[in-house]
């Protein structure tokens, strides 16, 4: 009956380079990280900047904590419009009732997420290092920590998005669901930051074992339950 | 393993649609109440009723979207509760939301699903010629008018190729070019092998053969001649 011949169900990483490729392209064409995220990340440093006043040392020691902060919420809006562009016309509707697996959809979304946020990382720590004179001791543990830190708070994200999208109050209830739970990325992210450009590796990799010990709880929790999330 | 809907054909039961008892509650609100709601594969049948009746609902419950509070059956011979993903490899809703990516052009919108459900993409054009959207198809669906934005749609249902239509008032908002894609997708169905339920306040296309059920209070309450 099909008008065009089928060449077999895709697989699940199939499915998920879909997702992932389709809300990178809608990202980039919508042009929302730069729009948005990078001027509130980057409002969020200079207001900071300006509340510390001009001394290096407090400005070096509040650096870590600040860059994450702006990271954490806007990794909350990278989410949230995540799943804006699935309600927008009913596509989240389109997505449930599509013979796909459901886990490649929080996986695809989630890793979009995650280069969004990646490179809005690149350009904020550039400004915070140009602000803030911060000092990077040891460059592969800092990346570690960014990297590790941004799949945990995309992985979040992904999951509670389609939590939210049931809510009729979803602008609250969202960062209500997922600011709690991200509170050890926050943590062990400013701990290893900290640590890693002050040049203490060795320190630095316990908190990043934390990180990476949540990435794996999350994504392993939002592959198994994504599907019965999305169903009514 | 689950296929799209043209690679496995479903159990060999008499019914394409076999809704026993269903009701659904919206909190305490009843949306449906105990509805029989059986249609024989190839038949269209149209439902009919006031705003509120129970038709979306219904719809919807047949297209595993919602599910029943109580009751249950079967779709094209799959349990609704058991056998969600079966169906929904045959089943194809369409709603006045048409589930497109405003970003996104109508072309890289039909590549998506066809990526997603192993489709090759070679029928895009054809598909969206069908609908008098090629010319268009290099265009972001964002500047479209509704009625291009259905026809969309439709060339997707026209590259799944489902064997169970289910249309929730498909032409809200559509030009007169857009309803006549629609009517012409209702009018091939049954040459095609295709079940339809309409929910629909308009008429139904001229020379279309098919069946009227009423809807009310959550309940079909007549079948209309």
């Amino acid at each position: 009956m099909s008008a065009v011949a089928t060449r077999g169900r895709p697989g699940f990483f199939r499915q998920a380079v879909a997702i992932f490729g389709k809300d990178l392209r809608i990202e980039v064409r919508g042009r929302h990280a730069a729009g948005t995220l990078l001027p509130f990340a980057a409002t969020l440093l200079i207001a900071f900047g300006f509340a510390f006043g001009p001394g290096r040392e407090v400005l070096e020691r509040t650096a870590p904590g600040l860059l994450w902060m702006a990271i954490l919420f806007s990794a909350v809006m990278a989410s949230r419009r995540a799943y804006q562009t699935e309600t927008e016309d009913g596509a989240l509707e389109g997505l449930l009732l599509a013979p796909i697996d459901k886990a490649a959809v929080f996986l695809g979304k989630a890793a979009a997420v995650t280069v969004e946020l990646l490179a809005l990382v690149v350009a904020v720590l550039v400004m915070v290092v140009a602000l803030f004179d911060l000092s990077i001791g040891s460059p592969l543990p800092l990346v570690a920590a960014f990297a590790l830190g941004v799949v945990g708070l995309a992985a979040v994200g992904s999951l509670f998005g389609v939590v939210a999208e049931s809510a009729r109050t979803r602008e609250a209830v969202f960062p209500m669901l997922v600011l709690p739970l991200v509170t050890p990325v926050l943590i062990a992210g400013v701990r290893a930051t900290d640590l890693a450009a002050a040049g203490r590796a060795n320190e630095a990799a316990q908190w990043l074992g934390l990180l990476l010990a949540f990435d794996v709880v999350f994504l392993s929790i939002g592959v198994l339950v994504f599907g019965y999330l999305m169903e009514d | 393993m689950l296929r799209p809907a043209s690679h496995v054909s479903a159990p060999p039961t008499t019914a394409a649609v076999d809704l026993v008892g269903v009701t659904r509650l919206f909190g305490t609100v009843p949306a449906v109440v105990r509805a029989d709601l059986r249609v024989e594969r190839g038949e269209t049948v149209v439902l009919r009723g006031p705003n509120g009746a129970g038709k979306s609902t219904l719809l919807r419950i047949a297209a595993t979207s919602l599910s029943p509070t109580y009751g249950g059956g079967t779709v094209l011979g799959f349990d609704l509760l058991r056998e969600r993903e079966q169906i929904r490899a045959r089943a194809e809703l369409m709603t006045h939301s048409t589930r497109l990516y405003e970003d996104l052009t109508a072309a890289e919108n039909l590549r998506l699903w066809c990526r997603l459900l192993g489709l090759g993409p070679e029928g895009i054009d054809g598909a969206l010629d069908r609908v008098g959207m090629l010319e268009v198809s290099a265009e972001r669906v964002r500047g479209f008018s509704q009625g291009m934005r259905q026809r969309v749609a439709i060339a997707r249902v026209l590259l799944r190729g489902p064997d169970l239509l289910l249309l929730d008032e498909p032409y809200t908002g559509l030009d007169a070019e857009a309803r006549h894609a629609v009517d012409d997708l209702l009018r091939r169905a049954p040459s095609e092998g295709r079940t339809v339920v309409l929910a629909t306040h308009h008429p139904a296309p001229e020379g279309l053969e098919h069946r009227t059920l009423h809807v009310d209070g959550g309940r079909i309450v007549r079948e209309a001649p």
